[in-house]
Protein backbone atom coordinates (compact mmCIF):
# COMPACT_ATOMS: atom_id res chain seq x y z
CA UNK A 1 0.00 0.00 0.00
CA UNK A 2 1.91 3.36 -1.13
CA UNK A 3 -0.51 5.84 1.37
CA UNK A 4 -2.31 5.35 4.24
CA UNK A 5 -5.66 7.69 4.19
CA UNK A 6 -7.52 8.52 7.15
CA UNK A 7 -10.63 11.05 7.23
CA UNK A 8 -11.05 12.44 10.89
CA UNK A 9 -14.52 13.24 11.69
CA UNK A 10 -14.16 15.37 14.98
CA UNK A 11 -17.96 15.29 16.31
CA UNK A 12 -17.03 18.13 19.28
CA UNK A 13 -16.27 20.43 16.63
CA UNK A 14 -18.78 19.32 14.12
CA UNK A 15 -21.94 22.38 13.63
CA UNK A 16 -24.37 20.63 11.62
CA UNK A 17 -24.32 22.67 9.02
CA UNK A 18 -24.57 20.60 6.32
CA UNK A 19 -21.77 22.45 4.03
CA UNK A 20 -20.02 18.92 3.45
CA UNK A 21 -22.96 17.39 2.17
CA UNK A 22 -23.77 20.24 -0.12
CA UNK A 23 -19.99 20.66 -1.06
CA UNK A 24 -20.03 16.64 -1.97
CA UNK A 25 -23.22 17.33 -4.29
CA UNK A 26 -21.39 19.86 -6.44
CA UNK A 27 -18.29 18.04 -6.56
CA UNK A 28 -19.79 14.84 -7.50
CA UNK A 29 -22.99 15.97 -8.98
CA UNK A 30 -25.02 14.03 -7.04
CA UNK A 31 -28.69 13.92 -7.59
CA UNK A 32 -31.17 15.33 -5.10
CA UNK A 33 -32.68 12.09 -3.88
CA UNK A 34 -29.57 10.28 -2.61
CA UNK A 35 -26.51 11.06 -0.62
CA UNK A 36 -22.67 10.20 -0.60
CA UNK A 37 -22.59 12.34 2.14
CA UNK A 38 -25.17 13.45 5.48
CA UNK A 39 -24.46 14.67 8.80
CA UNK A 40 -27.31 13.42 10.75
CA UNK A 41 -28.44 15.80 13.60
CA UNK A 42 -30.19 14.30 17.05
CA UNK A 43 -30.97 15.82 19.89
CA UNK A 44 -30.81 14.03 22.89
CA UNK A 45 -31.94 13.71 26.60
CA UNK A 46 -34.96 15.69 28.55
CA UNK A 47 -35.13 19.50 29.26
CA UNK A 48 -33.07 21.11 30.41
CA UNK A 49 -29.72 18.23 30.08
CA UNK A 50 -29.87 18.80 26.17
CA UNK A 51 -27.37 17.62 24.21
CA UNK A 52 -27.00 17.34 20.18
CA UNK A 53 -25.43 14.65 18.80
CA UNK A 54 -23.50 14.70 15.22
CA UNK A 55 -23.42 11.46 12.86
CA UNK A 56 -21.36 11.57 9.62
CA UNK A 57 -22.78 9.10 7.20
CA UNK A 58 -21.02 8.29 4.45
CA UNK A 59 -18.30 5.35 2.84
CA UNK A 60 -15.58 4.09 5.35
CA UNK A 61 -13.06 2.82 2.87
CA UNK A 62 -13.01 -0.20 4.47
CA UNK A 63 -9.71 -1.72 4.70
CA UNK A 64 -11.56 -5.47 4.88
CA UNK A 65 -14.21 -3.99 2.11
CA UNK A 66 -17.38 -6.57 1.91
CA UNK A 67 -18.89 -4.55 -1.33
CA UNK A 68 -15.72 -5.77 -2.95
CA UNK A 69 -15.18 -9.34 -1.98
CA UNK A 70 -18.99 -9.71 -2.89
CA UNK A 71 -18.99 -7.78 -6.46
CA UNK A 72 -19.17 -10.50 -9.19
CA UNK A 73 -17.17 -8.84 -11.94
CA UNK A 74 -15.02 -6.87 -9.70
CA UNK A 75 -16.26 -3.75 -10.51
CA UNK A 76 -16.01 -2.93 -6.96
CA UNK A 77 -12.61 -2.87 -6.30
CA UNK A 78 -9.51 -1.77 -3.75
CA UNK A 79 -6.74 0.51 -5.44
CA UNK A 80 -3.48 0.45 -4.32
CA UNK A 81 -3.17 2.70 -1.74
CA UNK A 82 -6.59 1.04 -0.32
CA UNK A 83 -9.29 2.94 -1.57
CA UNK A 84 -12.39 1.28 -2.76
CA UNK A 85 -13.45 2.41 -6.01
CA UNK A 86 -16.49 1.72 -8.79
CA UNK A 87 -15.68 0.67 -11.95
CA UNK A 88 -19.16 2.07 -13.74
CA UNK A 89 -18.53 0.35 -16.92
CA UNK A 90 -18.60 -3.41 -15.76
CA UNK A 91 -20.97 -2.41 -12.68
CA UNK A 92 -24.53 -4.21 -13.77
CA UNK A 93 -26.43 -2.99 -10.62
CA UNK A 94 -27.14 -6.01 -9.05
CA UNK A 95 -26.98 -4.62 -5.72
CA UNK A 96 -25.57 -7.26 -4.26
CA UNK A 97 -22.34 -4.32 -2.32
CA UNK A 98 -25.58 -2.07 -1.76
CA UNK A 99 -26.47 -4.94 0.48
CA UNK A 100 -23.23 -5.76 1.81
CA UNK A 101 -22.12 -2.16 3.04
CA UNK A 102 -23.17 -2.56 6.75
CA UNK A 103 -22.82 1.55 6.80
CA UNK A 104 -25.46 1.51 3.88
CA UNK A 105 -22.74 4.13 2.17
CA UNK A 106 -24.16 2.86 -1.47
CA UNK A 107 -26.70 3.88 -3.76
CA UNK A 108 -27.86 3.83 -7.30
CA UNK A 109 -27.48 7.18 -9.11
CA UNK A 110 -30.86 7.64 -10.61
CA UNK A 111 -29.41 9.33 -13.70
CA UNK A 112 -26.58 6.94 -14.32
CA UNK A 113 -28.38 3.74 -13.26
CA UNK A 114 -25.17 2.80 -11.40
CA UNK A 115 -23.83 1.95 -7.95
CA UNK A 116 -22.18 5.14 -6.56
CA UNK A 117 -20.44 6.33 -3.19
CA UNK A 118 -17.86 8.54 -1.49
CA UNK A 119 -14.36 7.87 -3.17
CA UNK A 120 -12.79 10.53 -1.16
CA UNK A 121 -13.00 12.63 -4.52
CA UNK A 122 -10.05 10.39 -5.25
CA UNK A 123 -10.34 11.57 -9.15
CA UNK A 124 -10.90 15.16 -8.89
CA UNK A 125 -9.23 16.33 -5.68
CA UNK A 126 -7.13 14.11 -3.94
CA UNK A 127 -4.92 12.45 -6.80
CA UNK A 128 -3.97 16.14 -7.65
CA UNK A 129 -3.10 16.76 -4.08
CA UNK A 130 -5.83 18.11 -2.82
CA UNK A 131 -8.46 17.68 -0.21
CA UNK A 132 -11.48 15.92 -0.59
CA UNK A 133 -14.70 18.93 -0.72
CA UNK A 134 -16.08 18.28 2.47
CA UNK A 135 -12.47 18.74 4.15
CA UNK A 136 -12.05 21.82 2.59
CA UNK A 137 -15.37 23.66 2.92
CA UNK A 138 -15.67 22.45 6.80
CA UNK A 139 -15.84 25.98 8.44
CA UNK A 140 -15.26 24.77 11.57
CA UNK A 141 -12.10 22.27 11.05
CA UNK A 142 -14.24 18.99 11.91
CA UNK A 143 -13.15 17.31 9.27
CA UNK A 144 -9.39 16.51 8.63
CA UNK A 145 -7.42 14.09 5.95
CA UNK A 146 -4.17 12.87 5.25
CA UNK A 147 -1.89 10.27 5.10
CA UNK A 148 -0.84 8.80 8.32
CA UNK A 149 2.48 7.74 7.10
CA UNK A 150 3.56 11.36 7.01
CA UNK A 151 3.86 12.07 10.76
CA UNK A 152 3.94 15.67 10.62
CA UNK A 153 0.61 15.78 9.15
CA UNK A 154 -2.13 16.58 11.01
CA UNK A 155 -4.67 13.53 11.28
CA UNK A 156 -1.49 12.10 11.94
CA UNK A 157 -1.32 14.23 14.71
CA UNK A 158 -4.44 14.56 15.97
CA UNK A 159 -5.11 10.80 15.88
CA UNK A 160 -2.37 10.14 18.53
CA UNK A 161 -3.54 13.03 20.85
CA UNK A 162 -7.43 11.89 20.69
CA UNK A 163 -9.29 8.61 21.20
CA UNK A 164 -10.68 7.14 18.12
CA UNK A 165 -13.58 5.14 17.25
CA UNK A 166 -14.20 3.27 14.46
CA UNK A 167 -17.58 3.13 13.46
CA UNK A 168 -18.83 -1.09 13.75
CA UNK A 169 -15.12 -1.48 14.15
CA UNK A 170 -16.57 -4.88 15.74
CA UNK A 171 -17.33 -6.60 12.34
CA UNK A 172 -13.73 -6.40 11.14
CA UNK A 173 -14.49 -4.17 8.51
CA UNK A 174 -11.06 -1.75 9.22
CA UNK A 175 -12.96 1.74 8.39
CA UNK A 176 -10.19 5.00 7.20
CA UNK A 177 -12.80 7.02 8.67
CA UNK A 178 -12.64 7.42 11.96
CA UNK A 179 -14.56 9.53 14.59
CA UNK A 180 -13.96 11.72 17.62
CA UNK A 181 -16.44 11.07 19.83
CA UNK A 182 -18.51 13.31 21.56
CA UNK A 183 -17.91 14.62 24.61
CA UNK A 184 -20.25 17.00 25.32
CA UNK A 185 -24.40 16.67 26.11
CA UNK A 186 -26.68 14.19 27.03
CA UNK A 187 -25.40 10.30 25.94
CA UNK A 188 -28.58 7.93 24.34
CA UNK B 1 -33.76 13.73 14.11
CA UNK B 2 -32.49 15.71 11.17
CA UNK B 3 -31.81 13.88 7.87
CA UNK B 4 -32.87 11.35 5.21
CA UNK B 5 -33.07 7.87 6.25
CA UNK B 6 -34.83 6.90 3.28
CA UNK B 7 -31.57 5.71 1.27
CA UNK B 8 -30.82 3.18 4.12
CA UNK B 9 -34.42 1.64 4.13
CA UNK B 10 -34.55 0.92 0.43
CA UNK B 11 -35.77 -2.82 -0.40
CA UNK B 12 -32.68 -3.18 -2.89
CA UNK B 13 -33.48 -6.98 -4.02
CA UNK B 14 -37.32 -7.47 -4.41
CA UNK B 15 -40.09 -10.06 -5.58
CA UNK B 16 -37.42 -10.45 -9.17
CA UNK B 17 -35.31 -12.25 -6.59
CA UNK B 18 -37.45 -14.42 -4.89
CA UNK B 19 -38.91 -15.63 -7.44
CA UNK B 20 -35.12 -16.66 -8.70
CA UNK B 21 -34.30 -17.55 -5.34
CA UNK B 22 -37.48 -20.04 -6.01
CA UNK B 23 -37.15 -21.34 -9.46
CA UNK B 24 -33.78 -22.01 -8.82
CA UNK B 25 -34.11 -24.19 -6.17
CA UNK B 26 -37.59 -25.37 -7.93
CA UNK B 27 -35.15 -26.42 -11.11
CA UNK B 28 -32.43 -28.46 -8.82
CA UNK B 29 -35.24 -29.65 -6.53
CA UNK B 30 -37.05 -31.37 -9.66
CA UNK B 31 -33.73 -32.72 -11.19
CA UNK B 32 -32.77 -34.14 -7.68
CA UNK B 33 -36.25 -35.96 -7.29
CA UNK B 34 -35.70 -37.12 -10.99
CA UNK B 35 -32.51 -38.49 -10.77
CA UNK B 36 -33.57 -40.36 -7.10
CA UNK B 37 -36.37 -41.93 -8.83
CA UNK B 38 -34.34 -42.72 -11.87
CA UNK B 39 -31.74 -44.89 -9.12
CA UNK B 40 -34.13 -45.55 -6.82
CA UNK B 41 -37.30 -46.62 -8.72
CA UNK B 42 -36.00 -47.88 -12.00
CA UNK B 43 -35.41 -51.76 -12.32
CA UNK B 44 -32.38 -52.71 -14.46
CA UNK B 45 -31.10 -50.01 -17.20
CA UNK B 46 -34.19 -49.96 -19.16
CA UNK B 47 -34.05 -46.50 -20.49
CA UNK B 48 -37.02 -47.28 -23.03
CA UNK B 49 -39.74 -46.02 -20.94
CA UNK B 50 -39.23 -43.49 -18.75
CA UNK B 51 -41.33 -42.97 -15.56
CA UNK B 52 -43.44 -39.70 -15.53
CA UNK B 53 -41.66 -38.19 -12.82
CA UNK B 54 -38.10 -38.52 -14.62
CA UNK B 55 -40.09 -36.73 -17.78
CA UNK B 56 -41.49 -34.09 -15.33
CA UNK B 57 -37.84 -33.29 -13.76
CA UNK B 58 -36.13 -33.45 -16.85
CA UNK B 59 -38.84 -30.73 -18.30
CA UNK B 60 -39.05 -28.61 -15.27
CA UNK B 61 -35.48 -28.57 -14.79
CA UNK B 62 -34.33 -26.31 -17.88
CA UNK B 63 -37.53 -24.24 -18.39
CA UNK B 64 -37.29 -22.83 -14.33
CA UNK B 65 -33.81 -22.07 -14.15
CA UNK B 66 -34.40 -20.23 -17.95
CA UNK B 67 -37.32 -19.06 -16.24
CA UNK B 68 -35.03 -17.90 -13.47
CA UNK B 69 -32.00 -17.00 -14.99
CA UNK B 70 -34.30 -14.38 -17.55
CA UNK B 71 -35.90 -12.87 -14.63
CA UNK B 72 -32.61 -12.16 -12.35
CA UNK B 73 -31.16 -10.43 -15.48
CA UNK B 74 -34.19 -8.24 -16.37
CA UNK B 75 -33.70 -7.22 -12.48
CA UNK B 76 -30.42 -6.31 -12.98
CA UNK B 77 -29.91 -1.91 -12.75
CA UNK B 78 -28.57 -2.39 -16.25
CA UNK B 79 -29.88 -6.11 -18.09
CA UNK B 80 -28.02 -5.26 -21.12
CA UNK B 81 -24.40 -5.45 -19.54
CA UNK B 82 -25.35 -9.01 -17.97
CA UNK B 83 -22.46 -10.31 -19.80
CA UNK B 84 -19.88 -8.91 -17.54
CA UNK B 85 -20.35 -11.62 -15.04
CA UNK B 86 -19.57 -14.19 -18.06
CA UNK B 87 -16.06 -12.42 -18.52
CA UNK B 88 -14.63 -11.18 -14.99
CA UNK B 89 -15.13 -13.50 -12.31
CA UNK B 90 -14.73 -12.79 -8.33
CA UNK B 91 -14.23 -16.22 -6.52
CA UNK B 92 -14.72 -14.56 -3.72
CA UNK B 93 -18.44 -13.35 -4.81
CA UNK B 94 -20.98 -16.18 -4.14
CA UNK B 95 -22.70 -14.33 -7.09
CA UNK B 96 -19.82 -15.34 -9.30
CA UNK B 97 -19.48 -18.87 -7.89
CA UNK B 98 -23.13 -19.04 -8.75
CA UNK B 99 -22.89 -18.14 -12.46
CA UNK B 100 -20.22 -21.01 -12.89
CA UNK B 101 -22.26 -23.78 -10.96
CA UNK B 102 -24.94 -22.57 -13.60
CA UNK B 103 -22.98 -22.69 -16.92
CA UNK B 104 -21.85 -26.25 -16.20
CA UNK B 105 -25.39 -27.41 -14.66
CA UNK B 106 -27.45 -25.52 -17.37
CA UNK B 107 -25.86 -27.52 -20.53
CA UNK B 108 -26.26 -30.57 -18.68
CA UNK B 109 -30.37 -30.21 -17.91
CA UNK B 110 -30.72 -29.58 -21.34
CA UNK B 111 -28.60 -32.47 -22.92
CA UNK B 112 -30.97 -34.52 -19.98
CA UNK B 113 -34.56 -33.51 -21.19
CA UNK B 114 -33.36 -34.05 -24.77
CA UNK B 115 -32.04 -37.69 -24.09
CA UNK B 116 -35.55 -38.13 -21.55
CA UNK B 117 -37.50 -36.88 -24.99
CA UNK B 118 -35.40 -38.59 -27.46
CA UNK B 119 -37.93 -39.95 -29.46
CA UNK B 120 -40.08 -37.02 -29.50
CA UNK B 121 -37.48 -35.28 -30.82
CA UNK B 122 -36.32 -37.33 -33.74
CA UNK B 123 -40.04 -36.91 -34.84
CA UNK B 124 -39.95 -33.10 -35.58
CA UNK B 125 -37.88 -31.89 -38.76
CA UNK B 126 -37.81 -28.31 -36.72
CA UNK B 127 -35.51 -30.37 -33.91
CA UNK B 128 -33.01 -32.33 -36.99
CA UNK B 129 -29.94 -30.32 -35.68
CA UNK B 130 -30.55 -31.94 -32.23
CA UNK B 131 -30.48 -35.02 -33.71
CA UNK B 132 -26.43 -35.57 -33.77
CA UNK B 133 -26.11 -33.54 -30.44
CA UNK B 134 -28.41 -36.34 -29.14
CA UNK B 135 -26.21 -39.24 -30.96
CA UNK B 136 -23.04 -37.74 -29.74
CA UNK B 137 -24.26 -37.34 -26.15
CA UNK B 138 -25.61 -41.23 -26.50
CA UNK B 139 -21.77 -41.98 -27.73
CA UNK B 140 -20.74 -41.26 -24.63
CA UNK B 141 -23.37 -43.69 -22.86
CA UNK B 142 -20.84 -45.78 -20.72
CA UNK B 143 -20.31 -42.40 -18.59
CA UNK B 144 -23.67 -42.23 -18.58
CA UNK B 145 -23.60 -42.67 -14.32
CA UNK B 146 -20.99 -40.38 -13.44
CA UNK B 147 -22.48 -37.54 -15.60
CA UNK B 148 -25.83 -38.62 -13.85
CA UNK B 149 -23.66 -38.77 -10.33
CA UNK B 150 -21.99 -34.91 -11.81
CA UNK B 151 -25.73 -33.67 -12.52
CA UNK B 152 -26.55 -34.38 -9.18
CA UNK B 153 -23.74 -32.69 -7.69
CA UNK B 154 -23.81 -29.55 -10.09
CA UNK B 155 -28.08 -29.14 -8.43
CA UNK B 156 -26.65 -29.27 -5.75
CA UNK B 157 -24.29 -26.43 -5.93
CA UNK B 158 -27.34 -24.54 -7.54
CA UNK B 159 -29.80 -25.65 -4.95
CA UNK B 160 -27.51 -24.36 -2.00
CA UNK B 161 -25.79 -21.32 -3.53
CA UNK B 162 -28.64 -19.12 -3.62
CA UNK B 163 -28.90 -20.12 0.44
CA UNK B 164 -25.17 -19.03 0.71
CA UNK B 165 -25.61 -16.05 -1.56
CA UNK B 166 -27.61 -14.30 1.18
CA UNK B 167 -25.90 -15.83 4.06
CA UNK B 168 -22.33 -14.07 2.75
CA UNK B 169 -23.82 -10.58 3.56
CA UNK B 170 -22.52 -9.98 7.65
CA UNK B 171 -24.65 -6.43 7.14
CA UNK B 172 -28.07 -8.49 6.82
CA UNK B 173 -28.58 -10.16 10.14
CA UNK B 174 -31.56 -12.59 9.07
CA UNK B 175 -29.37 -12.98 6.00
CA UNK B 176 -26.07 -13.95 7.76
CA UNK B 177 -27.16 -17.38 8.77
CA UNK B 178 -24.77 -20.46 7.94
CA UNK B 179 -28.28 -22.69 8.09
CA UNK B 180 -29.76 -20.89 5.04
CA UNK B 181 -28.39 -23.04 2.73
CA UNK B 182 -29.70 -26.45 4.12
CA UNK B 183 -32.51 -24.80 4.72
CA UNK B 184 -33.29 -23.50 0.93
CA UNK B 185 -31.74 -26.96 0.24
CA UNK B 186 -34.39 -28.70 2.18
CA UNK B 187 -37.11 -26.44 0.91
CA UNK B 188 -35.83 -26.67 -2.86
CA UNK B 189 -36.38 -30.90 -2.36
CA UNK B 190 -39.99 -30.54 -1.23
CA UNK B 191 -40.53 -28.22 -4.28
CA UNK B 192 -38.95 -30.46 -6.88
CA UNK B 193 -41.19 -33.65 -4.80
CA UNK B 194 -44.44 -31.50 -5.62
CA UNK B 195 -43.59 -29.81 -8.94
CA UNK B 196 -42.51 -33.00 -10.55
CA UNK B 197 -45.93 -34.97 -9.28
CA UNK B 198 -48.25 -32.13 -10.14
CA UNK B 199 -46.23 -31.90 -13.95
CA UNK B 200 -46.18 -35.83 -14.08
CA UNK B 201 -50.23 -36.18 -13.58
CA UNK B 202 -50.66 -33.18 -15.64
CA UNK B 203 -48.85 -34.41 -19.02
CA UNK B 204 -47.37 -37.64 -18.61
CA UNK B 205 -50.32 -39.65 -17.26
CA UNK B 206 -49.70 -42.57 -18.94
CA UNK B 207 -46.22 -43.26 -17.44
CA UNK B 208 -47.23 -42.57 -14.26
CA UNK B 209 -46.08 -45.48 -11.78
CA UNK B 210 -47.73 -45.36 -8.14
CA UNK B 211 -44.97 -46.99 -6.89
CA UNK B 212 -42.97 -43.53 -7.42
CA UNK B 213 -45.54 -41.30 -6.14
CA UNK B 214 -45.85 -43.24 -2.88
CA UNK B 215 -42.44 -43.23 -2.77
CA UNK B 216 -41.41 -39.46 -2.93
CA UNK B 217 -44.53 -38.82 -0.73
CA UNK B 218 -42.84 -40.75 1.78
CA UNK B 219 -39.66 -39.01 0.64
CA UNK B 220 -41.38 -35.25 1.11
CA UNK B 221 -42.91 -36.16 4.52
CA UNK B 222 -39.22 -36.82 5.73
CA UNK B 223 -37.57 -33.43 4.10
CA UNK B 224 -40.62 -31.13 5.71
CA UNK B 225 -39.96 -32.99 8.91
CA UNK B 226 -36.38 -31.94 8.43
CA UNK B 227 -37.25 -28.74 7.24
CA UNK B 228 -39.52 -27.84 10.50
CA UNK B 229 -36.60 -28.03 12.50
CA UNK B 230 -34.27 -26.72 10.73
CA UNK B 231 -36.37 -23.20 10.88
CA UNK B 232 -36.41 -23.40 14.53
CA UNK B 233 -32.65 -23.71 14.68
CA UNK B 234 -32.51 -20.69 12.61
CA UNK B 235 -34.28 -18.60 14.76
CA UNK B 236 -32.90 -19.92 17.75
CA UNK B 237 -28.98 -19.82 16.36
CA UNK B 238 -30.19 -15.94 15.12
CA UNK B 239 -31.16 -15.01 19.01
CA UNK B 240 -28.07 -16.55 19.85
CA UNK B 241 -26.23 -14.62 17.84
CA UNK B 242 -25.63 -11.36 19.70
CA UNK B 243 -25.43 -8.18 17.99
CA UNK B 244 -28.67 -6.91 15.82
CA UNK B 245 -29.17 -10.82 15.26
CA UNK B 246 -31.72 -10.88 18.23
CA UNK B 247 -33.72 -8.06 17.46
CA UNK B 248 -33.98 -8.68 14.18
CA UNK B 249 -35.39 -11.93 14.76
CA UNK B 250 -37.82 -11.29 16.89
CA UNK B 251 -38.92 -8.11 14.67
CA UNK B 252 -39.58 -10.69 12.25
CA UNK B 253 -41.38 -13.19 13.82
CA UNK B 254 -43.76 -10.30 15.70
CA UNK B 255 -44.04 -7.78 13.56
CA UNK B 256 -46.34 -6.91 10.59
CA UNK B 257 -47.12 -8.56 7.44
CA UNK B 258 -44.18 -10.51 6.97
CA UNK B 259 -44.70 -11.94 10.45
CA UNK B 260 -48.12 -13.05 9.29
CA UNK B 261 -46.68 -14.12 5.96
CA UNK B 262 -44.24 -16.46 7.74
CA UNK B 263 -46.60 -17.79 10.48
CA UNK B 264 -49.68 -18.40 8.19
CA UNK B 265 -47.66 -18.84 4.59
CA UNK B 266 -44.52 -20.77 5.13
CA UNK B 267 -45.62 -22.66 8.66
CA UNK B 268 -49.28 -22.83 8.17
CA UNK B 269 -49.87 -23.50 4.43
CA UNK B 270 -46.34 -24.72 3.21
CA UNK B 271 -45.20 -26.98 5.93
CA UNK B 272 -48.56 -27.81 8.50
CA UNK B 273 -51.17 -28.49 5.51
CA UNK B 274 -48.87 -31.17 3.95
CA UNK B 275 -48.35 -32.37 7.02
CA UNK B 276 -51.88 -32.69 8.05
CA UNK B 277 -52.94 -34.25 4.57
CA UNK B 278 -50.23 -37.04 5.34
CA UNK B 279 -52.08 -37.51 8.83
CA UNK B 280 -55.50 -37.33 7.73
CA UNK B 281 -55.85 -37.86 3.92
CA UNK B 282 -52.68 -40.06 2.88
CA UNK B 283 -52.45 -42.01 5.46
CA UNK B 284 -49.70 -44.65 5.32
CA UNK B 285 -49.79 -42.87 1.62
CA UNK B 286 -52.22 -44.39 0.32
CA UNK B 287 -52.06 -43.24 -3.37
CA UNK B 288 -55.49 -40.38 -3.74
CA UNK B 289 -54.71 -37.97 -6.69
CA UNK B 290 -57.22 -35.50 -5.64
CA UNK B 291 -55.14 -35.25 -2.25
CA UNK B 292 -51.99 -35.57 -4.41
CA UNK B 293 -52.24 -32.49 -6.22
CA UNK B 294 -53.78 -30.27 -3.96
CA UNK B 295 -51.12 -30.77 -1.69
CA UNK B 296 -48.19 -30.51 -4.04
CA UNK B 297 -49.61 -27.16 -4.94
CA UNK B 298 -49.64 -25.65 -1.06
CA UNK B 299 -46.43 -27.39 -1.22
CA UNK B 300 -44.87 -25.25 -3.85
CA UNK B 301 -46.73 -21.89 -2.49
CA UNK B 302 -45.08 -22.60 0.29
CA UNK B 303 -41.34 -22.96 -0.80
CA UNK B 304 -42.30 -19.53 -2.62
CA UNK B 305 -43.07 -17.73 0.30
CA UNK B 306 -40.46 -18.71 2.20
CA UNK B 307 -37.79 -17.31 -0.22
CA UNK B 308 -40.34 -14.07 -0.31
CA UNK B 309 -40.46 -14.21 3.98
CA UNK B 310 -36.68 -14.02 3.55
CA UNK B 311 -35.73 -11.91 1.25
CA UNK B 312 -38.34 -9.03 2.72
CA UNK B 313 -38.05 -9.68 6.04
CA UNK B 314 -33.85 -9.92 5.95
CA UNK B 315 -33.94 -6.46 4.23
CA UNK B 316 -36.57 -4.80 6.30
CA UNK B 317 -35.62 -5.95 9.87
CA UNK B 318 -31.89 -5.51 10.34
CA UNK B 319 -32.37 -4.41 14.23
Amino acid sequence: MEKQYRLLYDENLCIGCQACNVACRVENSVPDEVYRLQVHLQTKGEFPNLGMNFERLSCMMCENPPCVSVCPTNASFQSKDGLVHINERACITCKYCILACPYHARFINPIKNVVEKCNFCYETRVSKELLPSCVSICPTDALSFGDMRQKNSLVYQKSHKEVLVFPKAHLGTKPKVAFIPNRKGAKS
Amino acid sequence: MWGSVEQYSTIHWSWAIAIYLFLAGLSAGSIIVALLVKWNRHERSNSSIWDAMIKAGSVVAPVAIFLGLFILVIDLGRPLSFYWLLVRYNVTSVMSLGVLFLLIYTPIVVVFMLLVFERSVIKYPFFAPLESLINLVKSFHSYAKIIEYFLFIAALCVGSYTGFLLSALYAIPLWNSPLLPILFLTSSLSSGVAVNILIGLLFFKSTINAESIKYLLVLDTRVILTELPLLGLFFIGLFYAGGDAPHAAKMALTEGFWAGIFWLGVIGVGLGLPLLTVIIALRSHVYRVGYVVVNSMVVILGVLMLRYYIIYAGQIYLG
